[in-house]
């Protein structure tokens, strides 16, 4: 326990420092500005924002990335609330009541009641974030090669259990990307690997010129396909009376309770736990109401209980990346890009050898989340007003700052071509229903898989049941297959259709 | 099935595994085969169950996007970003069939004329703003 607040104060020792909180603001500010824009989800919003974190020491990129990826949620909840388009997965049930809340002049508390349960949600998270950071470390320590590779792949199938569509695809996906890390120089021998002597691929191809590609410029050509359709139907009326009423709040605190708890359970699961935790809260709120029939028709407890478990799930699912090293969805796997470009290699030996940089960002989403609901209530007025800019006008430009910001990573033209190459695969996989984010996961496990395979393989001698004799990693091999096996059978499949399937709707 | 064919052909060259160690094509090789083989199941997959249809695709958006994307990265050193900035925001805005051109002009010389001021600065670039002709000639 001394150790948790020795952490703490640690953390909050960094993330108070004027640069820092700077950092903080600005990151949440411009994460909440990308995210209300029409089509940009929180994926393609840090993939597009990585490079401008890149001239930041350690610290203050991971602080600045946090704040992207938490205001870019918040900004999915806004136009989930005023324009009925969720700016991301997470945010879809939002829409059920939110919208219908803005549709009778009650935008206001709403988004009130959306930023009060994120913010608690997001404390209450960062809370268990700490608590579970060292024991969970400690028990890292004692993985080797096998059990390393072991929970990769565990991690890469609950990533294809809760991706959207087929879970063959969903795998050939992970493949896929895993074969795209493998571009570049072998890291034992040296060799060149795939890269017919293009100097520019010697060092493999860019994480951020492929997320950049597949997320940002994918999502930008597909959204074009859509038109007009863009420009979405505002509430028109004013947004007034932000503050929610007493018998708000009565009705609010207890889901937002349940939403944290569930949230914060569920975003600990590899694979994207934050889109089922919305689902799960808002489902069971549903169940448990004494007047279910109020959902779908502006029920306040339907806005807090799933903005409080996507928030909180979205915090949570920091843990097996700071302690075990593995991003458990793809915003996660950015995060592993940006830490990798930094020099720090994440896992448990980070919490151990930097622990500034640990405390000094969990302690930053306190912070973050603070400022969020401070600053942008009293700025809703101006999402509003981003909203009504035609994507006709905002395309060319989102397509110029992303051209400048991969450029400027290596000063390389090459990678601006990659990241449009990759922009026109992206469509491609999109338009025959392959999830991309598999893709991403896969590429950035993929160099930590073959180490430890290789690693495995070298220290049993060549002996491949080394996954299956040790115990612990036999345990999760054993998970892995298990999970694979449930998520093929057809109940399964049919219940896991309908959620993608309402998520779309 | 074709990305893991090409990567099969492109690792051929490397080494495989020498004695218990791992050769710098032996992963290579087992994800490409791994591609293959999932590829393949797809495929058959897709060849047994009706689906839907095969989604439209509009080639608008993806060619004046790509366009505008080379022309950045062929222009950015001769030109710099105040040049190449503007022609690539007006080339994708060709992208959409609903672009009004005065408006695009106006819209795309606004954020140009703050990125060109602001960005290279941030990124450490600032001669990249304007024009070097004599980077050109380097170029050329």
């Amino acid at each position: 326990m001394t150790d948790l607040f020795h952490n703490l104060a640690l953390g909050f020792s960094v993330a108070v420092s004027p640069v820092n909180l700077l950092l903080c603001l600005i990151g949440a500010l411009v994460g909440t500005l990308v995210g209300v824009l029409p089509g940009i989800g929180t994926i393609a919003t840090v993939a597009m924002l990585l490079p401008i974190t890149f001239g930041l020491p350690p610290v203050g990129a991971l602080i600045m990335l946090a704040g992207i990826y938490y205001g870019a949620q918040y900004g999915g909840s806004t136009t989930s609330i005023l324009v009925n388009i969720p700016g991301e997965a997470t945010s879809v049930v939002t829409t059920l009541d939110g919208f219908q809340m803005a549709k009778r002049g009650r935008a206001g508390p709403a988004l009130a009641i959306a930023a009060i349960g994120s913010f608690i949600a997001g404390c209450a998270a960062t809370v268990l974030i700490a608590v579970l950071g060292t024991p969970l470390t400690r028990l890292a320590l004692a993985f080797g090669p096998a059990e390393y590779f072991s929970l990769m792949v565990l991690g890469l199938i609950f990533a294809v259990v809760l991706a959207k569509g087929s879970v063959l695809m969903a795998i050939a996906m992970i493949a896929f990307g895993i074969l795209l890390s493998m571009v570049g120089s072998d890291i034992e021998t040296g060799a060149s690997r795939m890269a017919f002597n293009i100097p520019e691929l010697a060092d493999g191809l860019g994480f951020a010129t492929v997320a950049m590609g597949v997320f940002g410029f994918a999502e930008i050509i597909r959204n074009l396909d859509a038109g007009a359709e863009m420009d979405r139907d505002l509430v028109q009326q004013k947004i007034t009376g932000l503050m929610p009423t007493k018998e708000d709040m009565k009705d609010s605190l207890p889901a937002i309770f349940r939403g944290t708890v569930l949230g914060s359970i569920l975003g600990i699961l590899p694979g994207g736990g934050a889109v089922i935790a919305s689902f799960a809260a808002y489902t069971f709120e549903k169940k448990i109401s004494r007047e279910p029939q109020k959902f779908g028709r502006g029920a306040i407890a339907g806005v807090a209980a799933p903005e409080s478990a996507n928030n909180a799930a979205a915090q949570t699912s920091f843990i097996p990346l700071l302690t075990l090293g593995i991003p458990p969805n793809a915003v996660m796997a950015l995060m592993v890009g940006a830490m990798t470009i930094h020099g720090i290699v994440p896992g448990p030996q980070v919490m151990q050898k930097q622990p500034d940089l640990v405390w000094g960002m969990i302690a930053s989403m306190w912070i973050g989340n603070l400022m969020l609901i401070i600053i942008n209530l009293p700025l809703v007025g101006i999402w509003v007003r981003l909203l009504r800019v035609p994507y006709r006008l905002m395309f060319p430009s989102i397509v110029v700052f992303c051209a400048i910001g991969i450029y400027s990573i290596n000063n390389a033209p090459v990678d601006v071509i990659l990241a449009g190459a990759f922009g026109l695969i992206g469509y491609w996989l999109i338009k025959h229903e392959f999830e991309p984010a598999p893709l991403l996961l896969g590429m950035v496990l993929g160099p930590l898989m073959e180490e430890n395979l290789r690693r495995a393989l070298l220290i049993s001698r060549g002996d491949w049941s080394v996954f299956i004799t040790r115990p612990l990693s036999a345990v999760l091999m054993a998970a892995a297959a298990g999970l694979l096996v449930l998520a093929v059978l057809p109940t399964l499949r049919r219940k896991r259709d309908k959620v993608f399937l309402e998520s779309e709707g | 099935m074709g990305v893991a064919a090409f990567s099969l052909w492109a690792c051929s060259d490397l080494q495989s595994m020498h004695g218990f160690s791992f050769g710098a094509g032996t992963a290579p090789r087992i994800f490409a085969t791994l591609l293959f083989g999932l590829g393949s199941a797809v495929m058959i997959v897709g060849v047994i169950n009706e689906g839907p249809q095969v989604a439209h695709y509009s080639w608008r958006g993806p060619l004046f996007v790509s366009l505008a994307l080379v022309f950045f990265a062929l222009a950015i050193r001769p030109l710099g970003l105040a040049v190449s900035g503007l022609v690539s925001f007006l080339i994708s805005a060709l992208g959409s069939h609903e672009t009004r051109w005065g408006e695009a002009l106006i819209v795309g010389v606004w954020p140009d004329s703050r990125l060109c001021g602001a960005i290279p600065l941030y990124f450490g670039a600032a001669d990249a703003a304007v024009p070097s002709f004599s980077g050109a000639v380097r170029a050329g």
